[in-house]
């Protein structure tokens, strides 16, 4: 929830930002400049080593945030920071408003794409008790503006985690794939819960979802973005969530270029209806690739494939193929739990 | 089939009612032209021309005030497009009172839904949507308006025109 204070200005003086740092990190960190700021307009201004106070709590900022994209590695986001939080010395991810309207492509459609602080901190409010997402609350700095106040997640990306599992895919299939499946209809029934309430994610993409060591739960973050829809309200949220099951099936992206230069047998058995549809490059259907895939749940995968005559509207929808997908994979795997 | 059913049928014979949904794309003015080339000259069809503008969320918009301003112009836009679809009716033998217009602006998931709850509100016996053609990729990713209804309609017969 926020903590508003429009009525007065929240600040602090410098002697009482450095004492407090020399408090929670030790003296020896009191940086010899710094400023102290309460309006994030301009979120350039915000330095390394400045303290942004934010409802009358100080935030001591760090460096940028970074995320891969669009093939750039690392590519720095300036207008959400690391920070330390003064008042108990816990590390915060700080959101600065950054309002953009873009068009994005996927599988050669144009979609436009806002993103907003305002969108954000609702389904902040929203999901505050909810274990498999981001948590935090946003504030109103001195000039209005949203600032969200991230907790930071200690884990890694769980795409990262998942191509590790295995010595191979029929290993990683028959042996671990199981409890990724039930990880995966946790992650889908948390989507579930934001589009009952009228809300997308706006952004699923594997990279969003992060493996929260100490609570041993994944959390999707980032959900600032919305997106123009059509008659289908989450069909952009439900081709997210197509991608990231067809890529935890095959155990990471299948590409239709490394089959034709290391698989020729089995790059001559596809047919261009295998093909994921957003993703042209890549094979939906995994059966071709790995036949002990159950009919099932390479039933689902096919609905994100460029033969798809039918595509899931909601997420109750492949919520119910994924229970029968389910109940195939444990028979497959020979464990009952 | 007993009198009764009869008169029920002459009933709605005189009342034939179609809803119209339209929008700003050329498809929506094809449909009008196509209506009035077919049923200009039957004076017992009545027509309601209906549009439905989604209330865009708040996260479009970096103010209240953006927003207001787009609601605004949309609805003029779209209320100078539906005269202009009305004058083709007139144009082709409708009578002025045989038209309506619906111009309704509401927050909804899918704009095929809320035909087909105006539908079921007028009880209209034909709803007649366009046809954008989009590609399979796009429906995809946005859905369809004309295959929701298409396989939604109850009690009352779907016309699509391309």
């Amino acid at each position: 929830m926020a903590s508003n204070s429009e009525q007065k200005i929240p600040t602090m003086s410098r002697q009482a930002a450095e004492a407090l740092i020399a408090e929670k990190m030790g003296p020896d960190r009191v940086p010899r400049k710094f400023k102290i700021i309460t309006d994030t307009s301009d979120f350039f201004r915000v330095d390394y080593n400045d303290v942004v106070i934010l409802g009358d709590n100080p935030y001591w900022v760090k460096r940028y945030e970074k995320e891969g994209r669009f093939g750039l590695d690392d590519e720095p986001k300036y207008w959400v920071r690391r920070a330390i939080d003064l008042s108990d010395g816990s590390t915060k991810i700080l959101k600065l408003v950054f309002h953009e309207e873009f068009e994005t492509k996927i599988g050669g459609i144009s979609i436009r794409c806002f993103r907003s602080p305002k969108k954000e901190a609702r389904i902040l409010d929203l999901v505050a008790e909810h274990p498999n997402f981001m948590h935090g609350h946003w504030v109103l700095d001195s000039a209005g503006n949203n600032v969200r106040i991230l907790e930071f997640i200690p884990g890694p990306r769980y795409d990262q985690l998942i191509i590790d599992y295995g010595t191979d895919h029929q290993d990683y299939f028959f042996n671990y794939f199981k409890e990724v499946l039930d990880q995966y209809i946790e992650l889908v029934t948390a989507i579930k819960f934001l589009h009952d309430h009228g809300e997308k994610h706006g952004d699923i993409r594997r990279d969003h979802i992060i493996h929260d060591r100490e609570c041993k739960v994944n959390r999707w973050i980032d959900f600032d973005y919305n997106y123009m829809h059509g008659e289908s309200m989450f069909g952009f949220d439900l081709q997210g969530l197509g991608n990231i099951l067809i890529f935890l099936t095959g155990r990471g992206d299948v590409l239709v270029p490394e089959l034709y230069q290391q698989q020729r047998e089995v790059f001559d058995r596809l047919w261009g209806e295998d093909l994921n549809i957003s993703y042209k490059n890549r094979v939906a259907n995994l059966q071709k690739i790995f036949p002990y895939i159950p009919k099932s749940l390479n039933r689902i995968l096919l609905h994100f494939s460029i033969g798809a005559k039918i595509f899931y509207e909601t997420t109750d929808q492949m919520l119910f193929d994924l229970a029968k997908a389910r109940a195939d994979v444990i028979k497959l795997s020979g464990r009952t739990s | 089939m007993n009198e009764q059913t009869f008169s029920d049928l002459a009933r709605r014979d005189t009342e034939r009612h179609l809803l119209v949904a339209v929008d700003e794309s050329d498809n929506s003015r094809r449909v009008v032209m196509y209506l009035a080339d077919f049923f200009g000259d039957d004076k017992n069809v009545y027509i309601t021309l209906l549009s439905i503008i989604p209330e865009p969320s708040e996260d479009y918009f970096a103010s209240e005030s953006e927003q207001a301003k787009w609601l605004k112009d949309k609805k003029k836009s779209m209320e100078k497009i539906m005269k202009g679809y009305r004058q083709i009716l007139t144009g082709a033998g409708f009578k002025e009172e045989k038209i309506e217009t619906r111009l309704s602006i509401r927050s909804c998931t899918s704009i095929g839904d809320a035909i087909l709850e105006e539908q079921d509100k007028l009880k209209c016996c034909i709803v007649v949507v366009g046809r954008r053609g989009i590609s399979h990729d796009e429906e995809f990713v946005f859905g369809s308006t004309s295959s929701k209804i298409l396989h939604h309609a109850r009690n009352c017969a779907v016309m699509v025109v391309e």
